[in-house]
């Protein structure tokens, strides 16, 4: 009865694979412990009394992922606004490298550069307001006991935010690629070419790594959405 | 005393459980069980995700020993910062008991 018990925990556990094997052995630790504390020669009667007193897993699930999802939408909001400062730092520091090593650009690109530096720096400006308010957002809620219906519609606000930023930052990434490729396309090649290349090494990094956390807060969240009650 | 009432107070009950020493998530539920003298009736594995949430906020410190049953358990301890938490939180939950106290005071009625 007990196996059977730790295995609908670490079924409802399923969000956070990591949790559920530890708090398998946690509570089975605790479970055995009960159970040599009851007196009792049923065993059957005293594995029923111990399991009806540790209480339901799903109810013990819902109060993990509210505490687990909110710890984790916490962490994806502060790391987009620090990777969103991160691709800024590399743009200047970009820009600053052309101004020591001069790549210009070629006349005939000039008005297509202008068009896409615009769309770069409303992209820019864009992913760091959504992830700026993503980040207040959810830093300002209180987690739940349980995973609330409520708390649920809060993370997805939150997600909606994220994605917002992240789309907007790949725009700005690919606008810079862009920028950069204009740049070096027909320049004669240097050693000189390895700063912009690897700073846009750093942009795309950054963009695939706030992807890569969204995609983990999301796909936990909907492994979770069970244990709330539906939208 | 009301399930829901308790669920909102359970981070300090914890932490004062937790505070004469280290112990293991079974030892802390027989420890509150013990000093409310039953009086909070909480469904036993409400206990470990307040835990689990304590510990990552940095107010308790968490770590694996094998017991004399031979079984690896986890065991609990308050940090400096779960200290300095649960000293705050007994001082506003003082003040807080005292002044319902004062609003109570003189509200029972006598008995005919």
């Amino acid at each position: 009865m007990i196996s059977d018990y730790l295995e609908r925990l670490a079924r409802e556990l399923a969000f956070d694979p990591a949790l559920a094997r530890r708090m398998r052995r946690e509570v089975e630790d605790h479970l055995l412990e009960a159970l040599e504390s009851d007196a009792s020669d049923d065993r059957l009667e005293a594995e029923r009394r111990v399991l009806a007193r540790f209480g339901s897993p799903r109810a013990i699930a819902s109060q993990f992922a509210a505490g687990s999802l909110a710890a984790l939408a916490r962490r994806v909001g502060f790391a987009a606004v620090l990777l969103i400062g991160a691709v800024f730092v590399v743009m200047k520091a970009r820009i600053a490298w052309y101004g020591v090593m001069p790549v210009p650009l070629a006349n005939e690109m000039r008005a297509l550069a202008e068009l896409v530096l615009s769309i770069d720096r409303w992209a820019f400006w864009l992913a760091l307001l959504a992830a700026a308010a993503g980040w207040v957002y959810i830093d300002s809620r209180r987690p739940p006991e349980d995973f609330t219906r409520e708390y649920r519609k809060q993370l997805r606000r939150f997600s909606a935010l994220c994605s917002a930023a992240t789309a907007a930052l790949a725009v700005c990434v690919a606008a810079d690629a862009a920028l950069t490729l204009l740049r070096l396309t027909g320049a004669q090649w240097s050693v000189g070419f390895v700063v912009p290349l690897f700073s846009m090494a750093i942009e795309l990094a950054c963009a695939g790594a706030l992807a890569s956390w969204l995609h983990a807060m999301v796909r936990q969240a909907s492994r979770a959405a069970h244990l709330s009650p539906a939208l | 005393m009301e399930g829901e009432m308790l669920k909102g107070h359970l981070d300090m009950i914890v932490l004062a459980a937790l505070a004469p020493g280290p112990a293991h998530g079974y030892a802390v539920i027989e420890e509150i069980k013990r000093r409310s003298a039953g009086g909070f009736d909480l469904p036993e594995g409400t206990i470990y995700p307040v835990l689990h949430r304590l510990e990552q906020a940095g107010l308790l410190a968490g770590r694996w020993v094998t017991a004399d049953s031979g079984r690896r358990r986890r065991v609990y301890e308050l940090t400096r910062r779960g200290e300095r938490a649960l000293a705050e939180r007994r001082a506003v939950w003082k003040q807080f008991s005292d002044a319902i106290g004062s609003l109570f005071k003189g509200t029972g009625r006598n008995p005919a």
